[in-house]
C-alpha cells in the first residue's frame, strides 16, 4: 500500500515537473517583465507647459533621448517613432492610449520654442507625441541617466554622445522593454509586437487567468 | 487488478490537485517587480542622524513617501501598515517601514519622529534637502507637487501614493497601490517572510 502510494507522489511531482517545464518551453502566454520603476519627473514641453509622469499614466509610453541639434540622421530615432504611429493599427490596443515622450540632453538650447520648431520640423502630432525637458541639470541626469539608465554626455564642441535608446512604460509607470541597439528585427517591429504583448496581458490578466499570467512572469516567459 | 488501477489513476488526480494548488504562483496583492539590479541605496537624514536604505540590509523594508501635514491618504495608508504588522506579530520585527518626507521646508527630522511614532513605535520618518528628496523620489517613481492648502495648512502637497516592498537583499519587489488593505499588506509580506 506504501509503496503505491509512494508511486503515486512520484508520480504526481514529476508530472507537475513535465506542466512546470513544457510551460517554460511552450510559452503559452509571453509576457514583458516588470523591470523597475521608471523615475518620476515634472518638465516643461514644447508649449511651455508642466508635463509630468502623472500625465502619462494609463497609457504605454515609449520614451526616448536626444537633442535637436543632433545632425541628421541622428540614430532614425524620429523615423522609427513615425513607424510605430503609423503602424500602431496593427496592434490590439483595446482603446489603450500609446505615447511618445522624446526628452531633450540639451536644456541650453532647447527651449519650448525650439522644441515646437523641432516638432514642426520632423512632422510630429504633439497630441500624442511630447518633447519636454528642463533646465535642471542635476535633475536631468537624475531622470534620464539613473532613473531611464540611459547614458549621455555633452561633448565640448555642442555636441552630445548618447544612447539612441527607446524605453516603453506601462499605465502603472513601469519600465517593461528597452530598445538599445539594432537587431534583425527592426525596433519598430520590435515595439509593435511588446505593445501587443502589453495589451494582451491587460486585457487577459483578470480573475483566474492573472495566474496564468503571474506563472508567466514566474517563469520568464519573456516575448523576444 | 482493476480496484489497484483505479485506486493508483484515484491518488495520481488527488496529488496532481494538490500540487496544482500549493504550486500555483502566489496571487499577490501589490504588482511584483522584477528588478535586476538592487534599489537605490539613499541616504537622508532622521533624528538619529543619516539613515541609509542598505542600513536595514536583511530585513524587509517599506518605504512611504509622505508628509506630516499630509491630511488623509498617509495617516491612512500608515495606519494600514500598523494594522498589517499586529496581524503579522512578532515576525514583523523582519519588517522597518521608512517614510521619507516630501515636505522638507516643513518636516524637521524631529518632526517626523514625533508623527510617525504615533503609529508605530519601530517606524522611521528621514527627510533631507529639496534636492535629495527630488532625487530619491524621482528613482522611486513619486512625483509630488506643491498645491494651494487652507490657512491653516498653508499649502498641500500632491504626491503618488504608492507603498514600496524592498526584500532583504534590497530589490524592489512589490509595489502597492493606495487604497490596499492592511489584510492584503499583511498576506504580501507574510509572503515575503517565508522567502
Amino acid at each position: 500500500m506504501n509503496k503505491y502510494i509512494l508511486n503515486g507522489v512520484y508520480s504526481i511531482l514529476a508530472l507537475v515537473m513535465v506542466s512546470a517545464f513544457a510551460f517554460k518551453v511552450f510559452q503559452p502566454i509571453q509576457v514583458l517583465p516588470r523591470m523597475q520603476l521608471a523615475p518620476a519627473y515634472s518638465l516643461l514641453d514644447q508649449d511651455n507647459q508642466p508635463f509630468t509622469s502623472e500625465d502619462t499614466r494609463g497609457q504605454f509610453v515609449i520614451y526616448t533621448f536626444t537633442y535637436t541639434n543632433c545632425t541628421a540622421p541622428c540614430f532614425n530615432i524620429n523615423e522609427t517613432l513615425h513607424e510605430v504611429q503609423s503602424r500602431l493599427s496593427e496592434v490590439q490596443l483595446d482603446g489603450i492610449p500609446v505615447s511618445f515622450v522624446t526628452v531633450s540632453i540639451d536644456p541650453d538650447r532647447d527651449t519650448p520654442q525650439a522644441l515646437q520648431a523641432y516638432a514642426n520640423s520632423i512632422g510630429a502630432d504633439t497630441n500624442v507625441w511630447t518633447f519636454a525637458t528642463t533646465t535642471n541639470k542635476t535633475l536631468l541626469k537624475t531622470i534620464i541617466g539613473s532613473g531611464f539608465e540611459t547614458y549621455y554626455e555633452e561633448k565640448g564642441d555642442g555636441s552630445f554622445a548618447f544612447d539612441p535608446a527607446f524605453v516603453l512604460v506601462d499605465g502603472w509607470g513601469i519600465v517593461r522593454s528597452e530598445y538599445r541597439y539594432s537587431t534583425e528585427v527592426s525596433n519598430a517591429d520590435r515595439i509593435l509586437r511588446h505593445l501587443g504583448v502589453l495589451a494582451d496581458e491587460v486585457r487577459n490578466s483578470k480573475g483566474t487567468t492573472k495566474l496564468a499570467y503571474e506563472a508567466a512572469h514566474l517563469f520568464l516567459c519573456y516575448a523576444p | 487488478m482493476k480496484t489497484k488501477h483505479l485506486f493508483i489513476v484515484l491518488i495520481l488526480l488527488l496529488g496532481l490537485a494538490l500540487g496544482v494548488y500549493f504550486l500555483r504562483p502566489k496571487p499577490l496583492h501589490g504588482t511584483v517587480i522584477q528588478s535586476p539590479e538592487p534599489s537605490y541605496n539613499f541616504t537622508l537624514t532622521g533624528v538619529n542622524g543619516e539613515v541609509s536604505l542598505s542600513d536595514f540590509r536583511g530585513k524587509i523594508v517599506l518605504i512611504y513617501f509622505g508628509y506630516t501635514f499630509c491630511p488623509d491618504i498617509c495617516p491612512a495608508t500608515l495606519g494600514n501598515v500598523t494594522t498589517a504588522l499586529r496581524q503579522i506579530g512578532s515576525k514583523a520585527d523582519d519588517i522597518q517601514l521608512i517614510m521619507i518626507s516630501v515636505d522638507p521646508e516643513r518636516d524637521t527630522p524631529e518632526k517626523l519622529a514625533n508623527y510617525v511614532a504615533h503609529f508605530h513605535p519601530s517606524f522611521i520618518g528621514i527627510t533631507g534637502t529639496k534636492e535629495e528628496v527630488d532625487t530619491v523620489a524621482s528613482l522611486y517613481g513619486i512625483f509630488y507637487q506643491i498645491k494651494p492648502g487652507s490657512a491653516a495648512t498653508d499649502y498641500l502637497i500632491d504626491h503618488t501614493a504608492t507603498l514600496m516592498a524592498i526584500d532583504r537583499d534590497g530589490y524592489l519587489k512589490l509595489v502597492f497601490p493606495f487604497g490596499v488593505t492592511p489584510d492584503e499588506i499583511a498576506d504580501d509580506l507574510k509572503y515575503m517572510l517565508r522567502q
